[in-house]
């Protein structure tokens, strides 16, 4: 008698074991199916971008009408646009044919040039005109250092104070980008919306005002 | 109560039998309670008299029975029925009739499919196909213009996001410009997705106490900006709320309109809680030099009176590899478009790097659109 209890019990047992298994399965297998299978929005770009295997949509077609050069900064590595193929009278020597220090002194058989340039960029303690250009050299630009940097990579004179902002434009919170979302990345880098020369930017009237609104708010 | 064993009131709105004269709501048996003004008129007859004088007729008919439930004689009746017949022989008698037009039989034909055409969510992609095809040959010949639509389908692995930063943006409203040109907006009710709030600095975000309508010179001190429009919601209630099911979630996260299912009924409009939807209560008109001829079936072609409409993140720009009209059109880089789900993406760095934050996070619509500062 006893057996056929013990064999009833592990039997009871085993059976609902069985059951739990079903039931933990089931549970498992409905979430799984039901269309938020995510808590969050943050837990579904975590959870899809792992199975992450880059996309057809290219935005190449939309900046092959721009002259670009690739750019690594850190752990971004981008395009921006060329930039001494864009400024009017480079080379500078072609005018600039001797140091500034020579040209100046004898004023008066030179043509007055960059009459337009008014420097209203930090104040005059901090900068002035050979803070950023050579007179030696006015092909490139200088560091405080005195280190020669590339017309087309001015961005890197910018950095030297505006660190934050370099930082943002790298990563892409700072800035604006060309072509479209799609890689590859293309950014306009600093000159391009700001003139280093006068960086402050001009406020201006909205672009647009709806009367409709106007009429409905009387 | 004349009844004793009760224990509740029950008010005797349509019922065959009649309150007793001795029982009163107000619980007096005796007197007056103002609530009968004459003895010898009934319970009954005084709702009769007095929903009468508020609602009349209506009250009988109920939604269909107001259409169709309608006094007639058989005159008035077969007028109808005539007027309603010679409709439908109409289309089907152009489309099979040896003398009219082959323009007239094919505009017919189109018609007819459009009328019966189903739920653009459920179609396949031949269907889908065969829809932009009619409407492009539709709008050729009313027009004698050619537009392109497209009717592509969501990329495999791409989650579509942005990101909006407060601290840049200076209320020019260059974007909402650029909006309402991409996306063929109502010019005559001014529609336009976006809106650009001034706000008063350190204040918060207080909509009571900002204006979404200013015309001075911007910046103005003192204050900052920021703009909404439908944030493309990952849990979005304005789906859940459609009765025809015309608006959902596409798998690169856009929510779109068919606006061809859209019954009207606004629905989605009162359930969203960013104000991100626009109805079109008048028929909507663009100038024809103005149409943006590059149209997508769920973004920018052309809507008609009475359908719901909202920022589709210029789902014909998105889908092949664009930003969006308003990114593209911001002087400052405020807005910020891209891939969730690519991580070297620029969105991407901007959501783990800045700190980023959501309207009405609470709500758990979790948007697709986030603000952060410099």
């Amino acid at each position: 008698m006893g057996t056929l209890k013990e064999i009833m019990m592990s039997k009871y047992i085993l059976s609902t074991k069985y059951w739990a298994l079903i039931l933990c399965v089931s549970t498992l297998f409905s979430c799984k199916n039901h269309e938020d299978e995510y808590h969050n929005i943050n837990d579904k770009i975590e959870a899809k971008s792992k199975e992450y295997n880059g996309t057809s949509i290219t935005s190449d077609k939309y900046i092959d009408h721009i002259k670009t050069m690739e750019i690594t900064e850190g752990d971004h590595t981008f395009l921006i646009p060329e930039r001494k193929s864009q400024i009017q009278s480079y080379n500078c020597t072609e005018c600039h044919t001797k140091p500034l220090t020579e040209m100046q002194k004898n004023n008066e058989s030179y043509k007055k040039a960059h009459w337009n340039v008014n420097l209203n960029h930090a104040n005059a303690n901090t900068m002035n005109c050979i803070t950023c250009h050579n007179g030696n050299d006015m092909d490139n630009l200088h560091s405080l250092t005195g280190n020669q940097i590339d017309f087309n990579k001015s961005y890197i004179l910018c950095s030297q104070c505006h660190t934050k902002q370099f930082d943002d434009w790298k990563g892409g919170a700072h800035g604006k980008r060309i072509g479209g979302w799609a890689p590859p990345r293309a950014s306009l880098t600093c000159v391009n919306c700001h003139n280093p020369h006068k960086p402050h930017i001009e406020s201006k009237w909205p672009a647009r005002f709806n009367t409709q609104t106007e009429k409905e708010r009387k | 109560m004349g009844d004793s064993t009760k224990k509740w009131f029950s008010l005797n709105l349509n019922s065959k039998e009649k309150q007793s004269s001795d029982s009163c709501g107000c619980g007096k048996t005796t007197g007056g309670c103002n609530s009968h003004t004459e003895d010898s008129i009934s319970d009954d007859a005084f709702m009769e008299a007095a929903v009468n004088a508020s609602i009349g007729e209506e009250r009988h008919k109920d939604g269909f029975e107001q259409v169709f439930d309608v006094k007639m004689d058989r005159r008035s009746a077969f007028k109808k029925l005539t007027a309603s017949l010679m409709i439908g022989a109409g289309a089907v008698s152009t489309s099979c009739s040896m003398i009219a037009g082959e323009e007239t039989k094919e505009k017919a034909q189109i018609d007819w499919e459009e009328q019966f055409k189903g739920n653009y969510k459920l179609m396949s992609n031949e269907e889908k196909k065969g829809t932009v095809d009619r409407l492009v040959r539709s709008y050729q010949m009313r027009t004698g213009k050619n537009i392109s639509m497209s009717s592509k389908n969501a990329e495999e692995d791409v989650l579509f996001g942005y990101a909006f930063n407060i601290s840049k943006c200076q209320g020019y409203m260059d974007c909402v410009n650029a909006c309402v040109e991409e996306n063929n907006q109502d010019r005559n009710s001014e529609m336009q997705y976006i809106r650009i709030h001034e706000m008063k600095d350190g204040k918060g975000f207080n909509f009571n106490e900002a204006d979404d309508n200013y015309y001075h010179e911007v910046p103005a001190e003192g204050h900052f900006y920021m703009g909404t429009q439908c944030f493309h919601c990952d849990n979005p209630p304005c789906v859940e709320v459609c009765p025809v099911q015309a608006t959902w979630r596409e798998d690169d996260g856009l929510v779109v309109v068919d606006y061809d299912w859209c019954v009207g009924c606004r629905y989605c409009m009162a359930a969203c809680p960013y104000d991100g939807r626009r109805f079109n209560w008048s028929k909507p008109e663009v100038p024809e030099a103005e149409v943006n001829k590059n149209q997508h079936y769920l973004g920018n072609r052309l809507r008609k009176k009475g359908v719901m409409e909202k920022c589709t993140f210029c789902v014909q720009r998105s889908r092949e590899g664009k930003n969006p009209a308003c990114v593209e059109a911001c002087p400052t880089g405020a807005r910020i478009f891209g891939n969730l789900l690519d991580p070297e993406s620029t969105i991407r760095w901007v959501l783990e790097n800045k700190k980023v934050f959501r309207l009405k996070e609470d709500l758990g619509t979790e948007p697709k659109f986030w603000y952060f500062m410099d």
